[in-house]
Order: structure tokens, then C-alpha cells, then sequence
């Protein structure tokens, strides 16, 4: 095994928990149920990491099974690392009878065909997944088995969500990926959450069904004071179906981010010179929380924002994205301004 | 009753009236002396008409009331490198700082600095010993240095910046290694209120903000060795979102001589979860803003705080126009442009040193106005 093999085996192993390399070594099925015994957990880090570099060079396993368990380890932990979601358009005709044995044949073939040097895995996961892991190279040096690409791709959908990918290999890999699709188009959504960003996408999380009735808490509140209770509980209502219909009931896909960069007229407070300008009143609005769709959900079942939910905000379920560039329509429109691809 | 009990009755409630005066002219809830520690002194305060009972407790100066300043001037630039040794500078413009108020420091000399600089020393070599937990480890040793940073204070009450550094002297150091300055602190008064500094007796000094870079152990340290060298006492010092305003305002107004590069605004939102929402407004657009609200030709020097709420409202409701989220439904937690950072947590980043007086000017404010009766 050479240096950069047992730099890639050390990265896996310090980036996960003592308690889960158990699991994934098992996974991995390449060290001995010896091997995997005599393993100590409860060692500090740097000792596991000597002790499976030791069996692995015992074994002679080499670079393809290493990058196999940093494959398995990005699978069971998607969340790592920051996702970008990307959309396949213009499906020619027999885009969707691909299968997968052809998705892999033309874009390994794709691939090498544009970068001398490059390693690829391919992998199918259970859940109709494809995972690709891509080290660059160039003409002139091996691939970099330190910085890897991860592509996944949901073979009958058009979106691909990808990691890792410098500015510079981004036109190789459109290529290949869109091979069945006249282009492919950044879909304006990036998160650390491979399984938030799934979610959303492809509608996994549950959207709108409205309960018809304010959740518990809400409804404790108003037994303090039962008659100011009686008043608001109508509004209150109200503003908890708006948000749902915005931003879904029960759990949402965690986001962290959205961000809008504002290139409208200056609307603010009546009687400033300003409002007559017609150049824009630049900025960007940059929302984060642990969990923004709940941030947000909240922010209007609370009153904290006004209802109906502004374009701008239920875009991000709507859409599935959560970058946007607002500009005016143009001179006479009203004052919501809307939401466009950039 | 005699003439000498009459006197005395008189007295006491003179001082009582004048107690609630200033108590009413601070506007806070009566503090009761009862709940301080008295520390019995034989220094009297300068007023030896009377032997002041030992339920008044008082700090000198407290006679003058101070006021929140409804007004200032505009933040002007000024080539502080013309004032200031550049070299001292250097050392304001480099760290976050976390804000603490003191109050009035008695018998401090800035003459003596060298003899507190090793008493200091040998108090955390002391602190130490004793196990007190400091949590640099192998260090053998502190060297501490007390500098003068003369040119800061702007008026003649002002008195003149002390900034302290302490570097490390490790164990195992070689001759060559350089000590690693695990410590920085400084204590400043910028345009204090000059009645205030005026009504202090002679032998107390006055340099009520003390910003600090480094350990929080270290820090304590410090504050209490200046506790109990200099009897006075510290405090957290946190942001009002009305200073954080001023200072959004006052930095947009230098965007023509100096560029901002952006005014950044982050307000928390009390959702579940928290919502951090960050408005970073291009410096044109936001000096424009500005400008239309308080024109720069006007004769009129001086900003007045409304204007200073019609601009921030003015950046909430285009926000609001967007987004229908009412940002007074959260707290400003933090200003931003080149010129430095704010944050309601009480730190400071000082970006650009031209408008460095604007900004502890307005930060001094603050520390007199947060210092306990």
C-alpha cells in the first residue's frame, strides 16, 4: 500500500465515531472475523487507524478496496459535505428506458474519453441510487484519490445531486452525465443534507394534507386565557393552515440555508427620494437555522411573518431551490416581486 | 433636640434627597447600598462636611447625571496615524475584542506602569501556584507589559489608553523561540462625559472600557488583580440594538470617504428553531438611503436618533415589502462593514483605524451609562 492509499484509509477511519467503524469495517468484508476481534474500540483513534492499516497491508489489499470503503462510508453517511443539486433537460426520447448496465457502460466511456487519466466506481444502492465516485487526473499526473467527486443519480428522474466538484471538471462531467439530455442545468440548491435535498426534490416529505385542526401546542396557549384565546384562535387557524400549505405538516426536509439576492426598487418607507429611482437597491437576504423549513413554518403559524406566504419563501418547496435572484418585472408591476431562474 | 442634632437630621436628609436624584436620573430600580459588600475605607471622598453615614454607599462622580445622547456628531476620519504610534495601533486593529465596563480606578498612575506590569506577574505566577486553573500548562512563566497608547483620548478629560499584553514563557523554550502573546487587554476613555470625568475626586481615573483578546481564565485574572490593586469593580459590558443602530448609521454616513465595501445587518429571529437572518446591503444603495434620510450638504453637523430609526426601518420594511417577515419581531444582533464589527454579545472587530474614535467614542458612552450606582 502505497503513501497515498494510507492517507485515504486514515481519513475514513479518524472521520467516523469509534462506535460506528465496527459496523462499517463488517460492511466492508475485507479483514478477517480475526482481524475485526481483535480490533479495541475503546483505543484512542490514532491506535485503530495503525492497527487497520497493519491488517489491511497484512491482507495486501490495495487502492480498489480502499476507495470501496470510503464508497461505503459516503453511502450510509450522506449528510456529509456539501450537496449540489443539478437537473437533466431536453430528454431525448429514450432517455427513460435507460438501464443501468447502459448508464454505466456510456458514461465510463464518456469519461475516458475526455480525461487521460480519471478513476471511476460505479455503485447501486437499494434504493434505486446510483453512486459514482470520480478521481481527476490530467494528462500528466495520476488521479487524485484525496479529493473525489461523488456523483448520485436516481436513474429514472432527472436530477443529479453532486459533491466535491472544482470549477474546472465540471464541463467533463456534465458531458458524460447528460447523456441521454440535451444539457443539464444547475438547479440552484445546495445543502450539507444528501437527505433533506432528496426530499425535497423528489417529494418524499409529506406536503400539504392540512390537518384541519391547530397542532397541541398552539392550542394550550389559548386555555390560559380563554376568552383572548377564543378571539385569536380563529387567526391563529388561519396562519397555521397558510404555513402548511407552504411549508408541509409534520417533518420537513432539513435545509439550512436560502439565499436571495435582491435586484428591485427601493421599497421602503413613504416619503424618500429614493423610491422614485429606477436603479435597484442591491442586497443579498441570507436565511440559515438548524432547520429552516420549520424556521419558517413557524415564523408564520407565530404571526411573525404576514399571510399569505410570499412567493418568495413557499418557492423553496415549490421549486426546490434555495438560491433565487428577485428582480422587478419591469415599471408597473406590483409590489410583490417574483421569483426567477437565474 | 440641639442645634448640632438638628444640623445632623438636616444632612441626612439632604444626602437622601440627592440619593434619589440620581437614583431617578439613572432611571434603574433602587439599588440597595445594604446589598453591596462595604469595604470600609479610611479615603474619604473628598466631601469632609460630613461623616457619611454607613448605609450611603456612593461612587465619586455619581452627583452628574448621565444622559442618553438623543444626537451626535458624524463619524468624521481622521488620519489617527498622525496621533497614534502606528506600531500601537497595529495592536487595536488585529483581534476581536470582548467589552467589559470598570469603574473609576483609584490610585492608578500611568507613571507606575513598569511596577504593575511585574506585579501583575508575580500575582498569575501567585494565582498559579496556588492551582488556580489557568489553562496554558507547561508554561514556566508570564511576562506581562503595561503600555501607554497616548493619543487616543480626545478631550482634556479623557484619560490617556493603557494597553496590557502578557506573553508566555514556555518551559522548554529554546533562546531563540520568541514569547507567544497569549493575552492582550486594553483599558480606554473616548470623549467621556466630560462632566462626569470633571466630578470625579483627583485620585480617581476614569477609563471605563476594558476590552479583552484572550483566555477567559487569564481575564479573570486580571480583573481581579485590578480589583483589588485599584479598588474598583468590572462588568460585562453588552450592546444595546440602539447602539448597534448608531453605529450601522454612523458607518453608512463614511461610505464617500471610505469604503465600506458592505453594510451587513444580522437579526435573530425567536423561532423554533432560531432564525439567523443576515441582510448584506450594497454600500451605494445603503449610503444613498442614508443620504436621502440625512443629506450630507446639510449645515446641520449634527445626526439626530430619529434619523438614525428612519434608516433602519427604512431597510426593515424593504425587507418586509419582500419577504412579509417582520424583523422587529427579532432582535439586531449584528452590525458589519470594513470599518468593524459589532455584536450584541459585547465584542468588537476594529476593520479600518480612520474611524476608530467614532467607534469608542460611542462604546465608552456605553460603559459609563452600564457602570452600577
Amino acid at each position: 500500500m502505497d503513501a497515498q492509499v494510507r492517507s485515504v484509509l486514515r481519513r475514513v477511519i479518524q472521520r467516523i465515531p469509534n462506535k460506528n467503524i465496527e459496523n462499517l469495517l463488517k460492511k466492508w468484508n475485507c479483514l478477517s472475523a480475526d482481524q475485526l476481534c481483535a480490533l479495541d474500540y475503546t483505543r484512542p483513534k490514532w491506535m485503530i487507524v495503525e492497527q487497520v492499516t497493519s491488517f489491511c497491508e497484512e491482507n495486501r489489499l490495495n487502492l480498489k478496496h480502499i476507495t470501496n470503503l470510503e464508497m461505503i462510508y459516503h453511502i450510509e453517511n450522506p449528510d456529509k459535505g456539501v450537496w449540489h443539486a443539478c437537473q437533466l433537460t431536453e430528454a431525448q426520447d429514450d432517455a427513460v428506458g435507460v438501464d443501468l448496465t447502459q448508464f454505466k457502460e456510456q458514461f465510463k466511456a464518456h469519461l475516458h474519453g475526455v480525461v487521460r487519466h480519471i478513476s471511476i466506481k460505479i455503485k447501486k444502492h437499494e434504493d434505486e441510487a446510483i453512486w459514482i465516485r470520480i478521481a481527476w487526473g490530467d494528462n500528466f499526473s495520476k488521479p487524485n484519490h484525496l479529493k473525489p467527486t461523488y456523483v448520485v443519480h436516481h436513474l429514472h428522474t432527472s436530477y443529479v445531486f453532486i459533491s466535491n466538484l472544482m470549477a474546472k471538471h465540471k464541463i467533463f462531467l456534465s458531458i458524460s452525465v447528460a447523456t441521454k439530455h440535451g444539457s443539464i442545468k444547475d438547479g440552484h440548491l445546495s445543502t450539507r443534507s444528501l437527505t433533506a435535498m432528496r426530499e425535497l426534490l423528489l417529494r418524499r416529505y409529506q406536503q400539504v394534507t392540512y390537518p384541519g385542526s391547530l397542532s397541541g401546542s398552539l392550542q394550550a396557549k389559548s386555555n390560559v386565557y380563554p376568552c383572548i384565546g377564543k378571539e385569536h384562535s380563529e387567526h391563529e387557524e388561519m396562519r397555521y393552515q397558510m404555513s402548511c400549505e407552504a411549508f408541509g405538516h409534520g417533518p420537513t426536509p432539513k435545509l439550512e440555508t436560502a439565499v436571495y439576492r435582491l435586484e428591485t426598487r427601493y421599497r421602503g418607507n413613504g416619503n424618500h427620494t429614493l423610491s422614485d429611482r429606477e436603479e435597484f437597491f442591491r442586497g443579498v437576504v441570507r436565511f440559515s437555522s438548524s432547520s429552516l423549513l420549520d424556521s419558517l413554518r413557524h415564523c408564520v403559524a407565530s404571526g411573525m411573518a404576514e399571510g399569505p406566504v410570499t412567493p418568495l419563501l413557499s418557492a423553496i418547496t415549490q421549486r426546490g431551490r434555495n438560491y433565487f435572484v428577485i428582480t422587478d418585472k419591469g415599471p408597473g408591476v406590483s409590489s410583490q416581486a417574483s421569483a426567477q431562474r437565474a | 433636640m440641639g442645634k448640632r442634632d438638628v444640623q445632623i437630621f438636616f444632612l441626612l436628609f439632604f444626602w437622601l434627597g440627592v440619593f434619589l436624584f440620581i437614583m431617578e436620573g439613572r432611571g434603574s430600580a433602587v439599588n440597595t447600598p445594604a446589598s453591596r459588600p462595604l469595604t470600609r475605607r479610611s479615603k474619604s471622598y473628598g466631601r469632609s462636611c460630613v461623616e457619611a453615614p454607613s448605609y450611603f454607599w456612593q461612587t465619586p462622580g455619581h452627583l452628574t447625571v448621565l444622559k442618553v445622547p438623543t444626537s451626535r456628531g458624524a463619524a468624521k476620519s481622521q488620519l489617527i496615524t498622525n496621533k497614534v504610534d502606528p506600531e500601537h495601533i497595529a495592536l487595536l486593529v488585529k483581534n476581536e475584542w470582548k467589552l467589559s465596563y470598570v469603574t473609576p480606578l483609584h490610585h492608578f498612575r500611568h507613571t507606575q506602569l513598569k511596577s504593575y506590569s511585574r506585579h501583575l506577574a508575580a500575582f498569575i505566577a501567585a494565582e498559579n501556584q496556588q492551582g488556580v486553573a489557568v489553562e496554558v500548562g507547561l508554561e514556566a512563566g508570564f511576562k506581562v507589559t503595561f503600555t501607554a497608547v497616548l493619543g487616543l483620548a480626545e478631550t482634556d478629560e479623557d484619560a490617556e489608553t493603557v494597553f496590557i499584553q502578557i506573553q508566555s514563557k514556555p518551559a522548554f523554550a529554546a533562546a531563540a523561540d520568541a514569547p507567544k502573546v497569549v493575552w492582550r487587554g486594553w483599558l480606554t476613555c473616548v470623549n467621556g462625559d466630560p462632566e462626569y470625568l470633571r466630578s470625579l475626586p483627583s485620585d480617581f481615573v476614569s477609563l471605563p472600557l476594558f476590552c479583552t483578546s484572550g483566555s477567559e481564565s487569564l481575564t479573570t485574572l486580571v480583573k481581579t488583580w485590578f480589583e483589588r490593586a485599584f479598588d474598583c469593580n468590572f462588568g460585562s459590558l453588552a450592546l444595546n440594538s440602539t447602539t448597534l443602530n448608531w453605529l450601522a448609521a454612523l458607518w453608512t454616513g463614511c461610505h464617500p470617504t471610505c469604503n465600506i465595501r458592505h453594510l451587513k445587518l444580522a437579526w435573530s429571529l425567536p423561532t423554533q428553531p432560531p432564525l439567523d437572518v443576515s441582510y448584506t446591503v450594497n454600500p451605494q444603495d445603503a449610503w444613498e438611503l442614508w443620504n436621502s434620510i440625512h443629506p450630507e450638504e446639510s449645515t446641520d453637523d449634527k445626526i439626530d436618533i430619529k434619523e438614525v430609526q428612519s434608516f433602519i426601518n427604512g431597510l426593515e420594511t424593504h425587507f418586509f415589502r419582500h419577504f412579509k417577515i417582520y424583523l422587529s419581531a427579532g432582535t439586531l444582533v449584528k452590525v458589519s462593514t470594513a470599518l468593524g464589527s459589532a455584536h450584541l454579545d459585547g465584542k468588537i472587530k476594529i476593520g479600518n483605524s480612520d474611524y476608530i474614535t467614532t467607534l469608542l467614542t460611542l462604546l465608552t458612552e456605553s460603559a459609563l451609562l452600564k457602570m452600577p450606582t
